[in-house]
């Protein structure tokens, strides 16, 4: 099980990711997060919904509604060209941090 | 399904109502509902898939930080009173009235029935004598008498469980919208059970009247029917008042002020204490004096003292504030 002090930083990094091939909406995301880590990493209900409503904030993407069939509407989520940006310096960022911590990690 | 999003509201009760809240929980529901329901087609059984569902919702202080909301110290203390406990509350109290109600009509009928039976056999000595009549009179009183204590017992225990009521709690907000809807439509319900009940008892003298007029022998049969049509007003006041309780109770404002808990204690006191002893001024002197022709106006005389005393209450506290 993955300790979520550690990944913090990168769930919005996922969700970016998430939406780098198109729009798509809550669940969708978490289930493909769910499914790409091969369950190794579920995202919790409230950790995605804070990181929309933070990167909304930001600017990184943008929310619309979409009607479903059965009068449902879903709220479906887009990445900006500010949100590329920064999904791009979070790769970087990455590259990094892993470089450094692997540093630290003896092989056994 | 349900319980997901009682689970929500649970979690969104202590958080402020803004519109940006109100669709995040929105979102959340039916994200989580997707789920839940995807689980389901997986071949999980309700309980496995509710439980994967409410594991995986995580922390609601994650959002309200996110958001920058702060929940309230003092608001995290008080509960919060769920649907389930408002509605079960409701019922109990609803049929916790129907069988006081129950009980003081069947009291009513059972002095009413001794009455009917005492005069009958001592005016017309029918088939037994005097003293049978009476004795026969007197069993069926008693009869209906525990009938009654035991619809008394019965609507008490129905309430005993409720009394985390008595401290401060708080609704949830949609419970409580759906609950002031509720009172707003049921007042005209309840004006009407007043108005009606209001009637018979200022009525209800007027069978004593009417056998006094026809014939004095008579008297006992239109006590019995004063008696009897008091008791449904009685019914209908307790019955519907309950519902009426149920509903200003649950939807009171919390910062009930020492003052007007003591208040209602008074209220209570004056009532427990006047009532009965109203009660049993009245069956003494009708019957060991035989004057049902005017001992009723013991009743609205009763009832004049009760109001008065809340008017004292209430001009006291004015005085005082």
């Amino acid at each position: 099980m993955i300790s979520s002090d550690v990944i913090r930083g990168y769930n919005d990094t996922m969700i970016l990711y998430m939406l780098l091939d198109g729009e798509s909406y809550g669940y969708e995301i978490s289930k493909n997060i769910r499914q790409l880590t091969q369950e190794k990493y579920v995202m919790k209900e409230t950790t995605l919904y804070s990181a929309f409503t933070r990167l909304e904030k930001n600017g990184y993407i943008e929310s619309f509604y979409r009607d479903e069939s059965f009068g449902k509407r879903r709220t479906y989520y887009r990445i900006t060209p500010l949100g590329l940006a920064h999904y791009k310096e979070k790769c970087e960022e990455w590259k990094v941090t892993q470089q450094v911590v692997n540093q630290f990690i003896r092989e056994w | 399904m349900e319980t997901i999003s009682v689970y929500l509201d649970n979690m969104f009760a202590g958080l402020p109502r803004n519109p940006d809240l109100e669709r995040l929980k929105r979102e959340l529901l039916s994200g989580m509902e997707e789920k839940y329901l995807e689980l389901k087609r997986e071949g999980k059984s309700e309980n496995e898939a509710i439980g994967i569902v409410i594991s995986e919702f995580g922390n609601i202080e994650e959002l309200t930080a996110e958001l920058g909301i702060g929940l309230a110290g003092t608001e995290q203390v008080v509960p919060v009173l769920s649907e389930e406990e408002a509605y079960v509350y409701m019922a109990a109290k609803r049929s916790s009235g129907l069988w006081t109600g129950l009980g003081i009509l069947l009291a009513a009928c059972g002095v009413a029935l001794f009455l009917v039976l005492d005069t009958l056999f001592e005016n017309h000595s029918l088939f037994l004598d005097n003293e049978s009549g009476t004795m026969l009179g007197l069993i069926g009183m008693f009869v209906l008498f525990a009938a009654a204590v035991g619809m008394f017992i019965h609507s008490g225990m129905k309430l005993g469980r409720f009394k985390n009521l008595e401290q401060v709690f708080r609704l949830p907000y949609a419970l409580k919208t759906t609950l002031q809807r509720g009172q707003f439509h049921y007042a005209r319900t309840f004006r009407l059970a007043l108005i009606t009940g209001v009637c018979l008892c200022v009525l209800s003298p007027i069978f004593i009247f009417a056998t006094i007029y026809v014939n004095d022998d008579l008297v006992p049969y239109g006590v019995s029917a004063f008696l009897v049509s008091a008791a449904a007003a009685v019914f209908l006041f307790i019955y519907y008042g309950n519902i009426q309780g149920a509903y200003t109770k649950l939807l009171k404002e919390p910062d009930l002020t020492p003052e007007k808990k003591e208040e209602e204690r008074i209220t209570a006191a004056v009532n427990a204490v006047v009532w009965p002893l109203a009660t049993a001024l009245f069956l003494f002197t009708g019957f060991v004096y035989h004057r049902w022709d005017i001992n009723w106006v013991i009743f609205p005389i009763a009832g004049v003292l009760t109001g008065m005393s809340n008017v004292f209450h209430i001009v006291k506290r004015k005085n005082v504030s």
